[in-house]
């Protein structure tokens, strides 16, 4: 999946000479962190609301030069960005190891778009269908794709949709296959396959109460 | 033993067996006891007051062991007699004599105005006997205390007095320890009044004439009712009270018999409201009335076979076995005759439209007359009466709605099928294709003007049916307790969903993990559901009072037991009483296996009528 398909394409952007107070107006009033700063198209720089925060804070403990008073003045220059022919992957592992909040997705050096934490966390919802009707099922399988193709064969046979079908490597030689079904009598689906020799996992295997 | 002087009026036993052989002794010298046929239906009266073919006193102990039976001792023979005959409106009993059969005990007496008889009563007290095994006639076991009226009659008109004497009966009944006040009689002795204290109409068929007929004169007077009003009155007592805004005309004769059409015997003209003048101007119906003296609170129960007719495939969970097994567990345990049964009626299109897009119902309509297996999706299965039993449901909740409002009871229990919550505006999903308890609490709104009604979903499965259609209503506090979403289906019903827009704050989730039990339940309840209900400060509670948190109910993972439907019925009942005159209409949804659903109902209708003995449960303790 390309970052060109997920990014926020209408953008709050402000201009280098814009003030302080101005950008912070901004952030507030859009409900977000992160402002590109441009000339024309061209990416210049991004402040977020931290930046902000800090020039407020120096300013307020008199440090030399005086309270900054542009964006210009307190933006991030050398900013990490994505091209539209990135994909999800490459946005969330620098998402999770730089721990950015949002990254800029420059076309050359034209601002074309931005992808924030919230849209790629959404792409894995929807990926995983967490948010439609339906119960998740996890079934532990040996890593063979045979046994994947008998789990797909026998949920054919069931009177139920399938949502979801997401494979994940198990320990070293094993598949968890989490499967989310439309029905409302998920026992009832779970004794199915139990019948046909698949290990379901209890929920109690996930999960431990307290 | 010394009476109890705590209470001025009412039997002052218990005595000891001496007082009562004396009492016997005492009475039988009197001439005011004797001893009388056991069947009742030999019991001769003659045409005019001299009442029984009398015998004999039987043996003491014969009659000592059956007042131990009826009465516990609690009351002396003379001192019944005396309570018995109690002077309202101006009018006495005379003559009155204790008879004892084998298995009962009668009273009668004339009753006298200014010294003169103008008419007639006989009691029975006797005690039904419950088999132990259902479906044979012995061996068996004391049920329930009974009085029931054998007969009243009057020779002149007198407004009310049967309705004060039955008022005052009932208290004592209730002092006496029995269970139920039965009556059957013509109803032409203070028909209407009897009416509005909660007389049925004994026979059904006779009731659905006499709805008709009401129909037709508000057809021939063309009076602005709709015949949507008129189909939803399933008792008399409803009759009664209908459309006190109407008034129409009635003509009185001399005796006081009205009439609804004028002629020369009935000069006098009078303007009573439509219901009244009705039930005044109509023949004589036989009915019957259940005073539930041993139940705090009266409950409707929503029933009728119509609901079976929602036929599943065999191996389907929510099938009709499980409202048979409630049906025939309400009977064994003998609660059917202190639950005031209520059938439902087919809604008007518009109250379900109120919920439900018309081209949905419609497709569902057409799904089950094309004989279609499912509708929308493989959970949702489908048979020939499908559609109707779906709509009967909802209209079972709108006749408990009435129940409640009319005052015929004080709170009701609707099991119906199919269950509702799952149910959106256009999508039909987990075994619900109408939201039933929506329908209602739109019906409410419309019908009786509430503005604020809670709904209190604790079906396992989150009612994203139900949040769907009030997320944006701030009238509407949807509360639900289920198994998270993440490991239950639908998915749904997250702790940050808490309403949209207006409503914001109007919707409550508080999903439980799986295995949770009673504890986690009860604390999850009195901690975030009860003081969500008690700042709301409903008009009314509905409940969507699915069982599947069950331990045993296979569908869903909690953990809960009997115990936790009591103490959150009890709960609801009490927050009930101080908002909304306790007014809850609790509605069947889930609940898959059917033994620990049946037991888990069962409480929890116990638990309505105020009967169930479980000590109670206090939260996190």
């Amino acid at each position: 999946m390309f970052v060109g398909r997920r990014m926020k394409r209408d953008l709050v952007t402000v201009p280098p000479g814009a003030s302080l107070s101005e950008a912070a107006r901004l952030l507030k009033a859009n409900r977000i962190h992160h402002l590109p700063v441009v000339e024309g198209r061209k990416l210049l720089g991004i402040v977020t609301d931290t930046d902000l925060r800090n020039a407020t804070l120096r300013g307020a403990a008199g440090e030399v030069g005086g309270a900054p008073r542009t964006v210009e003045e307190v933006m991030t220059r050398d900013v990490v960005t994505l091209s539209p022919g990135d994909t999800i992957d490459d946005a969330m592992l620098v998402l999770c190891r730089q721990r950015f909040g949002a990254l800029p997705v420059v076309d050359g050096d034209r601002l074309v778009g931005i992808v924030a934490k919230a849209d790629v966390l959404a792409a894995l919802l929807e990926t995983l269908d967490i948010e439609g009707v339906g119960v998740r099922l996890e079934v532990i399988l040996p890593r063979d794709m045979g046994e994947v193709t008998r789990l797909s064969a026998t949920l054919r046979e069931l009177p139920v949709e399938v949502r979801s079908l997401v494979l994940a490597p198990h320990g070293k030689d094993q598949y968890a296959a989490f499967v989310r079904v439309a029905t409302i009598d998920a026992s009832g689906v779970r004794d199915r396959l139990r019948g046909k020799k698949f290990d379901v996992a209890e929920l109690s295997d996930f999960y431990e109460p307290g | 033993m010394a009476a109890d002087g705590t209470r001025g009026w009412g039997p002052g036993g218990p005595y000891a067996e001496r007082d009562i052989t004396e009492g016997f002794d005492r009475l039988i010298a009197a001439n005011r006891l004797f001893g009388a046929e056991l069947n009742p239906s030999v019991l001769k009266k003659s045409g005019k007051g001299a009442p029984f073919l009398v015998r004999k006193p039987p043996p003491r102990h014969r009659m000592l062991a059956l007042w131990q039976d009826l009465f516990e001792h609690r009351v002396a023979p003379g001192e019944l007699l005396a309570l018995l005959s109690i002077e309202v409106h101006g009018m006495a009993h005379g003559d009155g004599l204790l008879l004892f059969g084998r298995d009962r005990l009668l009273y009668d007496c004339q009753i006298l105005q200014g010294g003169e008889a103008v008419g007639h009563l006989t009691l029975d007290f006797y005690r039904e006997r419950d088999r132990i095994v259902p479906f044979l006639p012995f061996p068996t076991r004391p049920g329930h205390r009974v009085v029931f009226i054998e007969g009243i009659s009057l020779t002149r008109q007198s407004t009310g007095y049967a309705s004060a004497l039955f008022r005052r009966y009932e208290r004592l009944f209730h002092d006496l320890g029995f269970h139920l006040f039965r009556l059957k009689a013509s109803l032409s002795v203070g028909k209407y009044y009897w009416a509005k204290e909660g007389f049925d109409c004994s026979d059904r068929k006779q009731f659905q004439e006499i709805r008709d007929r009401l129909w037709d004169l508000a057809w021939r007077l063309d009076l602005p009712v709709a015949e949507q009003e008129v189909r939803r009155l399933t008792h008399m007592s409803d009759v009664a009270a209908f459309r006190g805004d109407i008034k129409i005309p009635v003509w009185r004769d001399k005796e006081g018999y009205y009439t609804l059409e004028r002629d020369a015997a009935h000069p006098e003209e009078f303007l009573f409201p439509l219901g009244k003048a009705f039930l005044l101007g109509s023949e004589p119906w036989d009915g019957h009335k259940v005073i539930y003296t041993d139940t705090p609170r009266r409950t409707a129960l929503v029933w009728s076979d119509k609901y079976l007719s929602h036929g599943t495939p065999v191996g389907h969970p929510e099938g009709l076995k499980r409202l048979t097994a409630l049906r025939e567990a309400i009977r064994r345990e003998g609660l059917l005759s202190s639950l005031i049964v209520t059938e439902p009626y087919l809604p008007g299109m518009e109250a379900v439209h109120a919920v439900h897009a018309p081209t949905y119902l419609e497709e569902f309509r057409e799904a089950v007359a094309r004989g279609d297996r499912y509708f929308a999706t493989r959970d949702c299965a489908i048979g020939a009466g499908s559609y109707e039993a779906a709509l009967l449901a909802a209209g079972g909740v709108m006749a408990g709605i009435d129940a409640v409002f009319s005052g015929r009871s004080d709170n009701a229990f609707c099991a119906v099928r199919p269950p509702g919550h799952h149910a959106g505006r256009a999508t039909a999903m987990g075994f619900c294709f109408v939201n039933n308890v929506a329908v209602g609490a739109a019906y409410a709104r419309s019908a009786y003007g509430v503005a604020r009604v809670c709904i209190l979903d604790w079906d396992a499965h989150h009612g994203n049916g139900t949040q769907d259609l009030f997320e944006e209503d701030p009238g509407t506090l949807f509360a639900s307790l289920h198994e998270h979403p993440s490991f239950c289906y639908p998915g749904t019903g997250r702790r940050m969903d808490r309403g949209k827009g207006a409503g914001t704050g109007a919707t409550l989730n508080v999903p439980l993990p799986p295995h949770a039990g009673d504890r986690e339940m009860i604390d999850a309840f009195e901690r975030e559901v009860v003081p969500a209900i008690e700042a709301f400060r409903p008009e009314l509670i509905l409940l969507s009072a699915g069982f599947d948190a069950h331990r045993d109910d296979p569908i869903a993972d909690l953990e809960c037991t009997e115990k936790a439907y009591v103490h959150m019925t009890r709960r609801v009942l009490e927050i009930a009483d101080r908002h909304c005159g306790g007014r809850v209409v609790s509605v069947l949804e889930g609940g898959y296996r059917v033994d620990s659903f049946v037991a888990s109902a069962l409480a929890h209708i116990r638990t309505l009528q105020g009967r169930e003995e479980t000590p109670c449960s206090s939260a996190g303790g």
